[in-house]
């Protein structure tokens, strides 16, 4: 038996004659952690999709277990014992945890009450505390990060892929995902983790190799490396002092009142909320999953609603605002960057112009009878320039670009609004770490020319590196509220969680 | 108009319903510039006294007044320096050394010095009720809130429950005590600065801060504030202080729309026990809202919602507020209804535990910082 599992060969996948990834070698080792990093666009995607069957190789090798193979489907890898957990997971919304699990299992017969028995306790035995009989579609996004690593861990595979495993897990559940990952690795399992989170690369890897532009630059022990290390590698150039590195040593003062949320309420999640957004500023909200910071400033976008009864009340510069849906609250000023840019971010066949001539169009209180092309190229060039979107052109679709270039995008057109209170949810999730410090630049941009910016994350490091003020949020409320100077991770996150 | 009277009727039925417009019942929040802390709570007490009401700085010395008495601080003691005949209900220093004095709310005594035996000149009329602040103006004026029509200075929870809206803003000339009324139907006026020839106002009811041009015209500068503000000072670098002397709470302002409940509450309750706020609490147990939400395990939280507060609100120049000294619910220094800057120093006016407290401002910007 061979010591690598798997083996990739001057592996090259080419999209419509552009390389994704080039003449990449890769080993992954029986029984390994194997960190694969780089900003988006680098080709980890690539890289693994081809190993999990999901594309196949333009030209190059890959051996499983020292015997070339060529998967052409994720059947046909699963079978080769290879198992991938996507970044965006691939469950289906309307069946019920228990049934996607052994989805593609199917017997004949299938008696659904053994299948949730068997359910609970393959779940248990993780330490997964998700309910088989729950429809999927209802779990939040962790819970259904959960049911997708169950569902690898069940189909026994030799080698486990995670794109992006912790995007969306709390830190209590990012510490059973470890523990989980490490239990495989015991049993003889190779994992191949993707992450933007570094430390955990750092902290859980045993080697780590780093991609840039399509290109393997380096494979190493995890020890050899330390974050700057990775991050040279992975930009080539030394980022670590412009990401998170620094803490901010002044903070912009309070300008005008410009949002008041005041006794919010929307059962179950958001319960009494009250908070205010100042100009001129950036105001940060962290929050574990389940704060019920997203649905607090959805219901300010119209993106949700509030109570019916009795539900609070939101003011915009001191005037009671009720918006059902986001369109008058688009004309109002306010522009929400949702934190799931795939399903409410942009539509992904549509081309990166058009979906930023949609924001424009957004604006119009009945929508325009007429679209105007180029308007529509005009508005694409000018934000592809400004946000640096590395897109083949106006007309790539989006679904054609990496995830941190669809970010800029998504924000591009909520941007193209004009808008005076800014919402970022979550705006770095899933982007690159070239992306996160063009993101941040925006950011910090936004605010010195006045305008009220609120970023929601879930990354402590983003919200002390970005806020001039943060609100801590728990249990559908606002907890605290500390300036950039005072804060600490331990005390934001103490405020967080008791 | 028929018609426009039953649409309002029927708008107010589904508002009250549906808990929205006027009937949504919120509170602001205190946060950003308004975040709690607890430097007023631990601010240094200066001293005691039997009825304290208002401060002014004239030629750089601190005076007080406590009930019918003008006191001189000095250091952390005081003397008395002239005695009336009625309590004062307002000071303030006035160019050239002189003094202003509120008596009882319906008179104002124009003094050449604050201190001495001379009497000064009285100006009365104008239908004063209760004179509340004062404040020197431009061009020989001197500018006074009249808080409320009805009720006299004593009384204004009275004039709070009764929704009183008959405040006023006067402009007495100090050389022919004419007074002219600038702005009228203010809900409770209750502190006043000069602002070149713009009178700055904080209306109580209403929980904002207004100017008041010289032809009358109000224009809200700071609104939506989660306390009722009292008095108003100037700061040394520009800006303004403005006191709060007590804090918005849902039940109050829900108390506030219920005429029914109001009036019964009046009629049948001893005004110590109403549901309304108050300058100090805790002193029985038969005070509202003094039930588990208050306590926990017998310790007051300092988050809940507040029968009475301490406040003091740093202002710019320009109205928006920059930092702010508090005394929460678990505190005693509340009932603000005054401060004065003196020599880096600003000395706060706790009605509730009748103290005058001290805080030296650089270090309580230091400590804010941290």
């Amino acid at each position: 038996m061979t010591e690598n599992v798997v083996e990739f060969r001057k592996a090259t996948k080419l999209y419509a004659g552009v390389p994704a990834i080039q003449d990449v070698d890769f080993e992954l080792r029986r029984g390994e952690i194997h960190a694969l990093v780089g900003e988006n666009g680098a080709g980890k995607s690539t890289l693994t999709k081809a190993m999990a069957g999901v594309v196949t190789l333009t030209s190059g090798s890959m051996f499983v277990n020292g015997v070339e193979a060529s998967p052409q489907t994720p059947l046909e890898a699963r079978h080769l014992g290879i198992a991938m957990v996507f970044q965006e997971n691939s469950l289906v919304p309307t069946m019920t945890v228990a049934q996607n699990l052994f989805l593609g299992q199917e017997k004949f017969y299938n008696r659904l009450r053994g299948i949730y028995i068997a359910a609970q306790q393959f779940l248990q035995s993780l330490n997964f505390d998700v309910t088989p009989t729950m429809t999927v579609g209802l779990l939040g996004a962790a819970k259904k990060q959960m049911v997708e690593i169950a569902r690898a861990v069940l189909h026994q595979a030799q080698v486990i892929i995670f794109d992006e495993p912790t995007a969306s897990l709390t830190p209590e559940e990012k510490n059973y995902f470890f523990d989980l990952v490490r239990s495989l690795k015991k049993r003889g399992v190779s994992i191949v983790f993707i992450s933007h989170a570094l430390e955990e690369a750092l902290l859980l890897a045993d080697r780590i190799t780093v991609l840039r532009d399509g290109k393997h630059v380096v494979t190493d022990d995890a020890v050899k490396f330390d974050r700057a290390r990775i991050v040279q590698a992975m930009v080539g150039r030394d980022l670590s002092n412009t990401l998170y590195g620094k803490r901010k040593t002044e903070v912009r003062g309070a300008g005008e009142r410009v949002l008041t949320v005041q006794n919010l309420k929307m059962a179950p999640m958001v319960k009494n909320n009250s908070l205010s957004v100042f100009a001129g500023q950036i105001t940060g909200v962290f929050g574990l999953v389940g704060a019920g910071r997203t649905e607090t400033f959805k219901i300010v976008a119209g993106v949700l609603k509030r109570d019916f009864f009795h539900g609070g009340e939101i003011l915009l510069r001191g005037k009671p605002v009720r918006y059902l849906v986001p369109a008058p609250a688009v004309r109002a000023g306010i522009a929400y960057v949702t934190e799931d840019r795939k399903v409410e971010g942009f539509f992904e066949t549509m081309s990166v112009a058009r979906n930023i001539y949609l924001g424009i169009l957004a604006k119009f209180p009945r929508g325009r009878f007429f679209l105007s092309n180029r308007e529509s190229q005009e508005a694409g060039d000018s934000w592809i320039s400004r946000l640096k979107v590395r897109a083949i052109g106006t007309k790539a679709k989006v679904v054609e670009l990496s995830g941190g270039n669809q970010q800029k995008v998504v924000i591009a057109k909520s941007l193209a609004q004009q808008p005076d209170l800014i919402i970022f949810d979550e705006p770095t999730r899933g982007v690159d770490v070239g992306a996160i410090v063009e993101i941040h630049e925006l950011i910090n941009r936004l605010a010195d020319e006045g305008k009220a910016v609120v970023v929601i994350s879930s990354y402590l490091p983003e919200i002390l590196a970005l806020s001039d003020r943060i609100l801590v949020s728990r249990q559908g409320k606002v907890v605290e509220e500390f300036s950039a100077l005072e804060a600490t991770e331990e005390k934001i996150m103490y405020a967080a969680i008791h | 108009m028929g018609e426009i009277r039953v649409r309002a009727a029927l708008e107010d039925f589904f508002d009250r319903f549906l808990g929205r417009g006027d009937a949504a019942i919120t509170v602001p929040p205190f946060d950003g510039p308004l975040k709690p802390n607890q430097l007023l709570e631990h601010a240094e007490v200066v001293g005691e006294f039997a009825e304290p009401e208002d401060l002014a700085v004239v030629n750089g010395a601190l005076y007080l007044a406590d009930g019918s008495v003008l006191r001189r601080i000095e250091g952390s003691s005081s003397r008395e320096v002239r005695r009336f005949d009625r309590p004062v209900t307002a000071l303030a220093a006035l160019p050239g050394g002189g003094l202003a004095v509120a008596l009882g709310g319906t008179e104002i005594e124009v003094l050449a010095a604050a201190e001495g035996t001379g009497a000064g000149k009285a100006i009365s009329g104008g239908g004063m009720t209760a004179v509340n602040a004062l404040a020197a103006g431009p061009d020989g004026t001197l500018l006074a809130t009249d808080g409320s029509a009805d009720e006299p200075y004593l009384e204004w929870a009275r004039d709070l429950l009764d929704r009183g809206r008959s405040g006023r803003l006067l402009s007495i000339d100090l050389a022919t005590s004419e007074i002219k009324v600038r702005a009228s139907g203010l809900q409770y006026a209750f502190g006043v600065a000069a602002v070149g020839h713009d009178a700055l106002v904080s209306e109580s009811w209403r929980h904002r801060l207004v100017t008041v041009a010289a032809d009358g015209k109000v224009r809200p500068v700071f609104d939506q504030l989660p306390v009722y503000p009292s008095r108003i000072a100037p700061a040394a670098d520009g800006g303004f202080w403005l006191t709060a002397f007590t804090a918005r709470t849902q039940l109050f302002e829900f108390i506030l729309r219920e005429s029914g409940y109001r009036k019964r509450m009046m009629k049948e309750v001893p005004p110590e026990f109403w549901v309304v706020p108050r300058l100090r609490s805790g002193a029985s147990f038969r005070e509202p809202m003094q039930g588990a939400h208050l306590k926990t395990m017998g310790v007051v939280k300092p988050w809940a919602p507040p029968r009475s507060y301490g406040l003091v609100i740093r202002l710019a120049a320009d109205f928006s507020p920059l930092f702010s000294f508090h005394s929460r619910v678990d505190g005693g220094n509340h009932g603000v209804v005054a401060a004065a800057e003196l020599d880096g120093a600003l000395y706060v006016l706790a009605k509730g535990p009748k103290r005058l407290l001290r805080l030296s401002i650089s270090q309580a910007k230091e400590a804010l910082a941290q």
